[in-house]
């Protein structure tokens, strides 16, 4: 059986009030795959109005669609949250998109990939990303004196097995997170 | 969008002037920017800035949150005041212990407990 594969696009632009297309309420798929990683993507707005439906749909795909415990949903809504919100800030300019895809074996792993188009207000490589990632994971967190610097360096890397940056076809960035269930991980 | 409701109340605990900031809701990079102006004023008003914030209703934080709560620390520390969160969730207490704010400021699960590091010698264990 093929895992479910549900793209929803992003909507016309003449809906005023963005709730009428958020796309948080309309899916409607079972999931009934055991086997095959189940894949669900999202396309948005570069626009944070969306962020709170956004964790909403992550804590119900990872209650749900995989076996971690309530504290790791909490931990991957936030994950999910920060690597949208960079996307939005940085990575992709209004009125162009975000494009954000859950991947998930039940009781294996769950990934996300968060893909941004490059036209936002910080041109990074995946390489100057991974760089920048790499100095600042070690930095003393009590040190960081700054209101930002915090997403990545300490809350995607702490609660991620693998975080990875792409350079993707649209000349933007593809962020890419994975979280493996192992056991003892239950609190 | 995120909905946030901070209310402020002036508390006396044992001769010492408290402002109890009570957050309910979430705080995230739809409306945080301008929330935390409503604690840089009080921060600004008081003399000795001395805040409880009581995180009982707090849903969730972002890390730019969490940045707004070391820049208001940093800012009370210089005028002698100090800064006590009290009564978070969880989920809250999980990403503010990954950041390493427990490291600096005292958290209590205990509004009453809380009030008190205020008069004390802030040697209280933390939650």
């Amino acid at each position: 059986m093929e895992g479910l594969n549900t793209t929803i696009a992003n909507p016309a632009t003449t809906v005023k009030n963005p709730e009428d297309y958020s796309v948080l309420n309309k899916t409607t798929a079972v999931v009934n795959d055991t086997e095959n990683p189940v894949k669900i993507t999202i396309i948005l707005p570069t626009n944070a109005y969306f962020m709170a439906g956004i964790r909403d749909f992550t804590m119900t795909i990872v209650q749900n669609m995989t076996e971690f415990s309530e504290q790791w949903a909490y931990r991957f809504q936030s994950v999910v949250d920060e690597l949208t919100n960079n996307a939005i800030e940085f990575g992709s300019a209004s009125g162009k998109d975000i494009k954000i895809s859950f991947v998930s074996k039940k009781g294996k792993y769950i990934e996300v990939y968060v893909e941004d188009s490059g036209t936002g207000s910080v041109k990074k490589t995946a390489a100057e990303m991974q760089a920048f990632v790499e100095k600042q994971r070690h930095i003393d967190p009590t040190k960081i004196t700054s209101i930002r610097g915090r997403g990545l360096s300490q809350i995607v890397s702490n609660w991620t097995d693998s975080l990875e940056f792409r350079d993707n076809e649209q000349g933007g960035l593809t962020v890419h997170v994975v979280k493996y269930l192992e056991r003892g991980e239950q609190f | 969008m995120a909905q946030i409701n901070i209310t402020f109340q002036d508390v006396n605990e044992a001769g010492k002037n408290l402002k109890l900031v009570t957050f309910n809701g979430q705080l995230d990079e739809t409306n945080v920017d301008n929330e935390a102006q409503q604690i840089y004023r009080v921060i600004e008003e008081m003399t000795e800035p001395n805040l409880l914030f009581d995180f009982a209703g707090l849903e969730y934080m972002n890390s730019k949150s969490i940045g707004y709560v070391t820049d208001w620390y940093t800012k009370v520390m210089t005028k002698n005041g100090k800064i006590v969160i009290a009564r978070p969730r969880a989920n809250i207490l999980d990403i503010l212990k990954v950041v390493g704010i427990t490291q600096i400021v005292n958290i209590y699960d205990n509004l009453d407990t809380a009030k008190a590091a205020f008069t004390a010698q802030a040697t209280a264990a933390k939650k």
